[in-house]
């Protein structure tokens, strides 16, 4: 994207502010991206607290370097690669001492009670548990790049074009990367009772 | 439209149940779907994927979040305590801030060679004071110890009877 194109970009207009001074302009678009990116960085780091203070360091990374900003890609772009250069540096330092056992969302704090309307039974809360672990553990088996690739694409809509500019490769490798991961996640998954 | 297995795109069935397909390749792939039952069961399970991917919500952002940002913003724009001395000389021309500097520095350099100079005789004769008064102190207690053995103190008893 050029600096016509991003022109066209409302959040790149936005951090153009910042840099003219305007801390509301930030304000405007931590508002604006503070919870894709939090869930973005909980969904590949599994860790609500981790995912936060990564998220910290992202938006304080965007707000110093608001003197040098020149919009020459998607502002998302340039957020998401922060996110994602972050989040997989945190996790190959961490390795050694973490394992998806330790993802911390437990039943009392799951999303659970927003998917039913009523109270659900002790029946339907197992089948969710089951599920939700089965569903992380089978997008946190992918290779690094499919699991950026998949959490991108499917939890933040984010278009192949982004994504591609995110990682690094282009269009095409994106499909193929997603291709694969879903074609994995479709074996994994395909016993997984839908709720 | 040709069977996307058989044409070896099978890429085309997730991209379908994701909907990223374009109006007319979808509905050309519908029209196949109804006679190929395998692309049929194919293209249903990558859907029952994507919904399956749903249940994993993420929790909430905490209501301290913003908070803790702007208190690490206005963290880092708090000038350090080195900002702080060097900040009134930012200003100051060159002209002037060479010779103040090469002053200071002569300064340091004046008090780093004289302070040795100065602690260590200091030391050195409060030294040789304290051993004078010990050496002293000795003295007077030999001098009192052999006045005591010269005039022996008067039995209490012998003024009684």
């Amino acid at each position: 994207m050029g600096v016509a194109a991003a022109a066209l970009d409302y959040d790149a207009e936005l951090m153009l502010r910042v840099k003219d001074g305007d801390s509301a302009s930030f304000g405007q678009l931590l508002d604006k991206h503070r919870g894709s990116v939090v869930h973005f960085l909980y969904r590949l780091v599994g860790e609500q607290a981790v995912a936060e203070e990564l998220a910290q360091e992202v938006f304080l990374r965007v707000y110093r370097s608001r003197g040098s900003y020149e919009p020459t890609a998607k502002f998302t772009t340039w957020l998401f690669r922060i996110a994602t250069h972050l989040a997989l540096n945190w996790l190959r330092d961490w390795r050694h001492e973490r394992n998806q056992e330790r993802l911390d969302d437990g039943p009392v704090d799951s999303p659970y009670r927003r998917i039913y309307d009523r109270e659900p039974s002790i029946e339907q809360q197992l089948v969710y548990q089951v599920n939700l672990d089965q569903v992380r553990r089978a997008v946190a088996a992918l290779p690094e790049k499919q699991r950026v690739a998949v959490l991108m694409h499917k939890y933040e809509e984010m278009e192949y074009t982004q994504i591609a500019k995110v990682l690094g490769c282009s269009e095409s490798a994106v499909k193929s990367l997603l291709f694969r991961a879903y074609e994995t996640l479709r074996a994994r998954l395909a016993h997984v009772e839908r709720s | 439209m040709t069977c996307p297995i058989e044409k070896g795109k099978p890429e085309l069935l997730a991209e379908f149940a994701a909907g990223e397909l374009d109006m007319e390749t979808a509905s050309a792939l519908e029209q196949h779907m109804a006679g190929c039952g395998v692309c049929r069961t194919r293209a249903a399970e990558h859907r029952a994927v994507w919904e399956v991917l749903d249940v994993w919500e993420a929790p909430p952002v905490s209501a301290e979040f913003d908070r803790r940002l702007y208190r690490r913003i206005e963290a880092e724009a708090r000038p350090s305590w080195w900002e702080r001395i060097v900040e009134p000389f930012r200003a100051m021309p060159l002209r002037q801030l060479v010779p103040l500097t090469a002053t200071t520095c002569l300064l340091m350099v004046g008090v780093l060679l004289e302070r040795p100079g100065l602690t260590v005789p200091a030391t050195r004769h409060a030294d040789t004071v304290r051993i004078d008064q010990v050496e002293r102190t000795l003295d007077d207690m030999e001098l009192l110890g052999e006045l005591g053995d010269a005039q022996p103190a008067p039995r209490p008893h012998a003024n009684v009877m």
